[in-house]
């Protein structure tokens, strides 16, 4: 018996000692670790896909950074009628920026650069154990660049929002992110020249890592993902900003002369807006897919509700806009939204009033005229977000053409006009290629950031409110969230909050 | 873990040894009744060699001829007796009064009390029989110091909350650890739909041998990892040897709502006054909204509706027996608890069977298998639902019928309830609930004891719960397709525990050594199912429409393995040392901190015990002081929170995955560290006994989610950091104020004082509660507060609720204030904690000639309730459509007035009744928690009959409560909230027990 009994003993104390360390591990299987996701291409595939999703959130491309730079800039109102106000976007309205009341897109553009990181570190650090029969290590390289575009296109956004562009004010760009993070790490900001090298780097690296024919699949609206030419028309857009005005010019030729888009005409125009998925053959180069499917942003409303009279109603058009176009200009036409079987809604306007009238004639951008169930008080079940798009390009091309890099500033003006049925311009010179992007490309996000990149200053009052910007103000960077700077010992608050 | 079995292997093979002489015989007996002793240990004094003494109380040994023999057994002085050559040799045990019933269970062993070193409660079974409550938890509170019991619900097979010295952790769990038989088991709400669903309701009270609760870390610490918050030993009841019996038990009660306050709804005449008066104050005319016959119409008293008398019934039959070699306890039990509201109820059988087994005479063998199957009906609670008969009973007008009186049927027509009415809800509308559960515990130890001191013990256990669970909500009236929701979900637990001890006393010196090691796998599944449209004749899955449908599951899986040792010491009964040290590895920490070390050291020296004490021992029985330290630690963490997840994402019309936690890998256990400092007296040869101890428990290594810069990736990451502190004092005190033949008089009270401090949230000040908002945990401040705008009270001028806000020459200074009317105006305030200051309980029992009356009571103090309800129930005028609470009527009625409900104004739009500390009590409250009483047949008459035992009794559990809440009861979980709740009911119970 005793054998016995002393063998029992022995068998369970080996037993229990054979694996500890096995036996204390136990994997998540109902999701799936960062390991096991970074491991294959179908894996690293999946991550980018999913990085993409927070751009549709709506502190970003699904409302607010787009039309909160627009209510800054002056293009926008909160409506007169205080029937209307629910109590969204006073902050970009009023201007009442500290550190407390500001964007939260650090947060997000973070998020998908750490998102993109995990990629591209996966990548670098096994860039052989991931080729696969199947996957060639061009896969990988598309991949890879799609990663690097999309981190820019996040440091980017951020640089705009956050920073002074010209480098005054203390010469603070962004947090240059270009490796996967501790939570202990406390990185410090780059200069504005050093955040836009790493951006310019990025994006390079990406046109030369990504096949032409490269197109991700398997994706509803395939201009909601990084192509060649969507990295190569963010590049004209980065050097436009960092008046690179060769490079500039270069890039938006090479996209212009693509032959993929063509300019939308005036008969076009105003039935191109408030899509699910733009589709081939128009301006669009890249946009963001707005649909109440995505999962990113639960609440998402989109900017159509925001821009909606009979919507949320937050953010209508300014008469300091408005007003700007001059007779026969489509982009300037103003009508009446109503719902589908409403006569006074064609659906061939710019700007409408709300079918009932009740604020009091006020006008109302008709870009995001998201598709809900055919009636105009629906939340949106979709509306695509055009983030960079063919006439810009031509925009880009003028503007480097009059500072003095090219030679077809006028004809790139006239080439959009012709198709908006405004008259010729005669000569181009720097302020009339302003003008043309803000009648061009209002409401689309890019008047505050053009501003900012070119040293302007904002002073208008109207009945409701006066702004004066100086050019250099502190608030042409927006403060960095509080909590951020709190937490990170070495991240420093933009000058003056 | 090598270490381990090489010690293991070192002592298997130290011993084996023998001894060869003359042979021995005798029989132990008894010296007060002269009737043997069984299980008596025979022993020879310096060797290992001894047998134990049969039924019979004989025993046989083959011994040196000049060996001296020590006969020793429970309850009795330990004798030795020189052999001197005598072939025959018996020996007569003289009982010990003192030590009889002084053994306590504690960590993987027992002691004897006057050994503890920390500090430990006790219950016996007999304090907890008769108490008509469906689980051992309901019966514990007011019993011990320091340990609270609470309860969100009243509901029958409710869970509890349990906090002994206070609530420590914010996201790593409160509750303690339950120990049965040994091994740590399974506890808390386990239902899918049901309100609540306790797993230790389980285990029948009735086999419970006993119930001790392990304090400070000194005493915890054995069970190191899991220890943080206490410990809760239960032992199960085994045979006893030489006395077969077999007892049957039937009990029977009724429960009702228990409402000692006199809380009511306005009758039909009061609320249309009530009305009338809103809508003057509103300029409007009541003739416009309401007939005047109204206050004319036949009237309903919903709640009385919607409730019934509650009905318990019990019924249960156990044998024991036992010889010399084996003994077994087998028990079979059925409950049926209907409660006090429709479609409510608990239904449970349990069988038990344990039995114990010499193999050898080193060798025993034994299981302990429990088998419970449960059901739980109830409806939807826990929130204001319309079909919630704890919110709907109260807000439906009197005026409005139960039945249409034209079609006879129930009335569908009550607009103020969204139409529902709850009874039919709860009776014809198909909705259904419940839970029903297999629960099974099924265990085998082996113990061998190769030498007399030397006893390797292996303890398995299998645990297991499997449920299945179902929502269902019937067509509304006209349609014909129900809602169902399903699901199966099942718990396995394994555990095995094995340890090795050694005991032995070397004169004055007496030693104890063990060194165990534990290994633990837990796993959850379950399947959940989703059908919106199933037909409401067969409210099944299989006619569900397949495109509607959905199926989800889910799982997870965690494992523990630990090694553990402790060394007792203690010499001449007067100092005692003890230590403790334990290695947890859990499989919910990250990869570089699974490890934990926890470990405990106390001592304690019991001054009477000296010799220079000798001359007080006449009034002085005991005085012993104890000090303890140690550290312990708390791993109640959602599996994977160390890992680093990806998380499907839905965009651009495919799914792609993004990054949904941060990977933890340095995540590890949070830390309880705890002094502890005791007292132990009695006086009057123990006639008067109690215990004083003093604690401070800081908790550190607090799992929180800090921030972290968002240039990570992520804005928070599950971490170790934050620090807080519970500091008391517990006091308890028993006597035999009484002890005759007849008569027998016992008292007993305790009180605990706990305080609560949160020192350190990372970067944060506050962070809000994940139970509700409106607590919160702050720094410098109490674990729970309620973050409340600050009510101030009517406007005596003109009858409008005032709040308080900030002033703004001192904005920041809470004792400057400004008044306003303006609610969005109203200042925030830390308005009070639902954590009791002083807890406690009295307790008396009296025995005359067989006749035995026990009363236990239970109060706590300080602590607040917030009633959310009454924003609804006494809104001033903003809820036109319900029936109000009767003390709503004591509202503002002329300018002077003060300390009454502002004035209510018909579609009242000022804001008085939103959350605020208007709606904040003190929930303090002296309960009556059981009353007993019992009658024993005496022994005359029974053996006539041929019977051993015959009991009858009744038993009211909560037959009444002071407090000052204007509600049915004062209690509201450890939170203080909940809302739409089933309150705690009253039990009055008779019963009977015999024995043969």
């Amino acid at each position: 018996m005793k054998k016995y009994i002393i063998a029992l003993f022995a068998i369970l104390s080996l037993t229990a000692s054979c694996n500890v360390k096995e036996f204390l591990t136990e994997d998540p299987v109902m999701s799936q670790s960062t390991e096991l996701t970074l491991s294959d291409y179908n894996g690293l595939n999946k991550a980018i896909a999913g990085a993409y999703s927070p751009l549709a959130g709506s502190g970003w491309y699904g409302a607010f950074f787009v039309l909160d730079a627009e209510m800054r800039a002056g293009n926008a109102m909160i409506p007169i009628n205080t029937n209307f106000q629910s109590g969204r976007m006073q902050t970009p309205y009023t201007m009442n920026y500290n550190p407390d009341a500001t964007s939260g897109l650090w947060g997000t553009a973070y998020y998908v650069i750490s998102a993109c990181n995990n990629v591209i570190n996966a990548i670098d650090t096994n860039a052989e154990g991931l080729v696969t029969s199947s996957h060639p290590a061009s896969d990988l390289n598309n991949l890879k660049a799609e990663a690097l575009a999309l981190r820019a296109f996040a440091h980017f956004d951020l640089l705009r929002l956050y920073c002074h562009l010209d480098g005054s004010n203390g010469d603070f760009g962004v947090c240059v992110i270009t490796e996967p993070q501790l939570p202990t790490d406390m990185p410090a900001r780059a200069t504005v020249e050093e955040s836009y090298a790493q951006i310019i780097k990025d994006l390079t690296d990406a046109e030369s890592l990504m096949a032409d024919s490269y197109q991700r699949g398997s994706v509803a609206d395939p201009k909601a993902t990084f192509n060649k030419l969507a990295i190569q028309a963010l590049l004209a857009r980065v050097y436009c900003y960092h008046k690179d005005w060769g490079k500039a010019s270069e890039y938006a030729s090479k996209v212009i002369n693509s032959g993929k888009f063509k300019l939308w005409t005036a008969e076009e125009y105003p039935s191109v807006w408030g899509k699910e998925i733009a589709g081939d053959g128009g301006e669009v180069i890249f946009e963001v897919y707005g649909k109440q499917t995505n999962s990113y942003d639960a609440w998402w409303e989109g900017p159509s509700h925001m821009t909606n009279p009979l919507g949320y109603a937050d953010c209508a058009a300014s008469a300091q806009l408005t007003e700007l176009f001059e007779d026969g200009d489509v982009r300037g036409t103003t009508g009446v939204r109503g719902d589908a079987s409403d006569p006074r809604d064609d659906g061939k306007v710019m700007f409408c009033t709300d079918q009932d009238e009740v604020s009091g004639g006020q006008l109302w951008t008709m870009k995001y005229y998201g598709k809900g169930d055919g009636n105009a008080t629906s939340t949106p079940d979709f509306n695509n977000t055009i983030v960079l798009r063919l006439s810009e390009m031509y925009l880009i091309r003028a503007e480097a053409g009059v500072n003095g890099a090219g030679s077809t500033a006028l004809a790139d003006l006239n080439a959009i006009r012709a198709n908006r049925g405004a008259s010729a311009l005669s000569s181009a010179g720097k302020a009339d290629v302003a003008l043309e992007r803000r009648l061009e490309l209002n409401f689309e996000g890019h008047l505050w950031f053009d501003l900012n990149r070119t040293g302007g200053s904002i002073s208008y009052s109207d009945a409701n409110i006066t702004r004066n910007i100086p050019a250099g103000d502190k608030l042409w960077a927006l403060p960095i969230p509080k909590a951020q700077v709190d937490i990170n010992e070495n991240l420093v608050q933009n000058p003056g909050y | 873990m090598k270490k381990v079995s090489l010690v293991l292997t070192i002592l298997l093979m130290a011993f084996s040894l023998y001894a060869q002489n003359i042979a021995v015989r005798g029989t132990v007996t008894d010296a007060s009744t002269g009737e043997p002793v069984a299980f008596a240990s025979v022993t020879v004094k310096g060797q290992m060699s001894g047998t134990s003494t049969g039924l019979d109380g004989t025993y046989a040994l083959n011994v040196p001829s000049n060996a001296i023999l020590v006969v020793s057994f429970v309850g009795y002085k330990t004798q030795e007796i020189a052999v001197n050559g005598r072939n025959v040799v018996d020996c007569v045990l003289a009982p010990d009064a003192e030590i009889l019933d002084d053994v306590i269970v504690v960590g993987y062993g027992t002691t004897r009390r006057e050994a503890k070193t920390g500090a430990v409660s006790t219950v016996k079974a007999d304090e907890i029989q008769a108490v008509p409550a469906s689980s051992v938890d309901k019966m514990l509170a007011g019993k011990m110091a320091g340990v609270t019991i609470s309860s969100e619900s009243g509901q029958p097979g409710s869970n509890s909350q349990i906090r002994i010295r206070g609530t420590s952790s914010i996201n790593a769990g409160n509750e303690p650890l339950w120990v049965v038989d040994g091994i740590p088991v399974m506890s808390g709400d386990q239902s899918y739909f049901t309100n609540t669903n306790n797993a230790i309701a389980a285990i029948n009270p009735n086999d419970i041998e006993s119930l001790t609760v392990l304090k400070d870390a000194a005493a915890a610490s054995i069970y190191g990892s899991r220890a943080a918050n206490g410990v809760i030993l239960v032992t199960t009841k085994s045979g006893k040897a030489g006395k077969a019996s077999f007892s049957a038990r039937a009990k029977y009660g009724v429960s009702m709502m228990a409402n000692d306050n006199h809380f009511r709804m306005m009758t039909g005449p009061e609320l249309y006054d009530f009305y009338k008066t809103a809508y003057a104050n509103a300029g409007r005319d009541i003739n416009n909204y309401y007939d005047p016959n109204t206050p004319n119409l036949p009237m309903t008293n919903w709640i009385e509706e919607v409730t019934r008398l509650g009905r318990l019934q019990e019924y249960e039959v156990n044998a024991q027996a036992g010889n010399d070699r084996g003994r077994f306890y087998t028990s079979f039990s059925y409950q049926d608890n209907q409660g006090v509201s429709y479609a409510t109820s608990y239904n449970r059988l349990t069988g038990r069977v344990n039995s114990d087994y010499k193999l050898t005479r080193t060798l025993e063998v034994g299981t302990r298998v429990n088998i419970a199957y449960t059901e739980n009906h109830d409806t939807e609670m826990q929130s204001l639902y319309y079909s919630n008969p704890f919110f709907g009973g109260l807000i439906i007008r009197p005026w409005t019928p139960v039945f249409d009186p034209e079609t006879g049927e129930y009335n569908q027509k009550i607009p103020e309830n969204s139409n529902t009415n709850p009874l039919w809800n709860a009776l014809c509308h198909g909705e259904d609930q419940w839970e029903k559960q297999f629960r099974t515990q099924a265990g085998m130890y082996l113990q061998w004891e190769p030498i007399q001191g030397l006893v390797f013990k292996t303890n398995n256990m299998f645990e297991g719960t499997f449920g299945k669970g179902i929502r269902y909500w019937g067509p509304d009236p006209g349609d014909t397709e129900g809602v169902l929701q399903g699901s199966r979900s099942q718990y396995v637990q394994i555990t095995t525990s094995n340890t090795a001890t050694y005991s032995r006393m070397f004169g004055d010196h007496s030693l104890r050594v063990m060194l165990g090691q534990e290994a633990m796998k837990r796993t959850y599944e379950s399947l959940y199912g989703y059908a919106p449209s199933v037909d409401a004749n067969i409210p099944y899955f299989s006619t569900s429409i397949d495109s509607e449908s959905s199926i989800s599951d889910s799982y997870n899986a965690r494992t523990l393995l630990s090694f553990f040792g402790n060394v007792d010491y203690n010499y001449a009964n007067r100092y005692f040392v003890a230590a403790s040290i334990r290695e947890d590895g859990s499989s919910l920490f990250g990869s570089q901190n699974k490890w934990g070390t926890f470990w405990s050291a106390s001592a304690s020296w019991n001054i009477t015990s000296e010799e220079w004490m000798q001359n007080t021992s006449d009034w002085l029985s005991l005085l012993k002081l104890r000090a303890s330290y140690g550290v312990n630690g708390n791993n109640n963490i959602s599996p994977y929170s160390a890992y680093g997840v990806y998380a499907s994402t839905a965009y651009n019309g495919g799914n792609g995955m993004r990054p949904s936690s941060p990977a933890n890998d340095l995540l590890s256990w949070e830390l309880n560290k705890t002094w502890n400092v005791g007292l132990d007296f009695a006086f009057f040869n123990n006639r008067l006994s109690g215990q004083l101890d003093v604690y401070t428990r800081n908790t550190t290594d607090m799992l929180l989610n800090k921030q972290v810069p968002q240039t990570s990736g992520f804005s928070s990451n599950f971490m170790n950091i934050g620090s807080m502190n519970n500091k008391g004092i517990e006091f308890q005190l028993e006597g035999d104020l009484i002890r005759t033949n007849d008569l027998v008089w016992t008292a007993g009270f305790n009180i605990a004082y706990n305080k609560s401090t949160v020192l350190d949230l990372g970067d944060d000040e506050w962070m809000s509660s994940s139970y509700d908002s409106r607590l919160r945990h702050a720094v410098g401040k109490n674990f729970y507060m309620f973050y409340l705008k600050d009510y101030y009270g009517v406007d005596p001028t003109n009858g409008d609720a005032l709040f308080r806000a900030a002033d703004p020459e001192h904005p920041d200074d809470e004792n400057y204030w400004v008044l306003t009317n303006n609610y969005s105006q109203a200042r925030y305030i830390y308005a009070g904690s639902p954590e009791p200051k002083f807890t406690g309980g009295f307790n008396t029992s009296l025995n005359w000639k067989g006749l035995e009356l026990s009363v236990f009571t239970e109060f706590k103090t300080h602590n607040y309730v917030y009633i959310y309800e009454w924003r609804y129930l006494n809104a001033d005028g903003n809820q036109m459509t319900m029936n109000q609470m009767a003390s709503a009527l004591n509202y503002w009625k002329q300018p002077g007035d003060t300390g009454c409900n502002p004035k209510p104004v018909a579609g009242n739009a000022s804001s008085g009744m939103m959350n605020s500390t208007r709606w904040l009590k003190r929930g303090d409250y002296f309960r009556i928690k059981d009353v007993t009483l019992a009658y024993n047949f005496p022994q005359s008459l029974l053996k006539k009959i041929n019977m051993k035992g015959a009991k009858l009794y009744v038993s009211a559990l909560n037959p009444y409560t002071f407090h000052d809440v204007y509600w049915w009861d004062p209690e509201r979980g450890m939170e203080g909230m909940g809302w739409g709740i089933y309150p705690q009911t009253k039990t009055i119970a008779g019963g009977i027990e015999i024995t043969f």
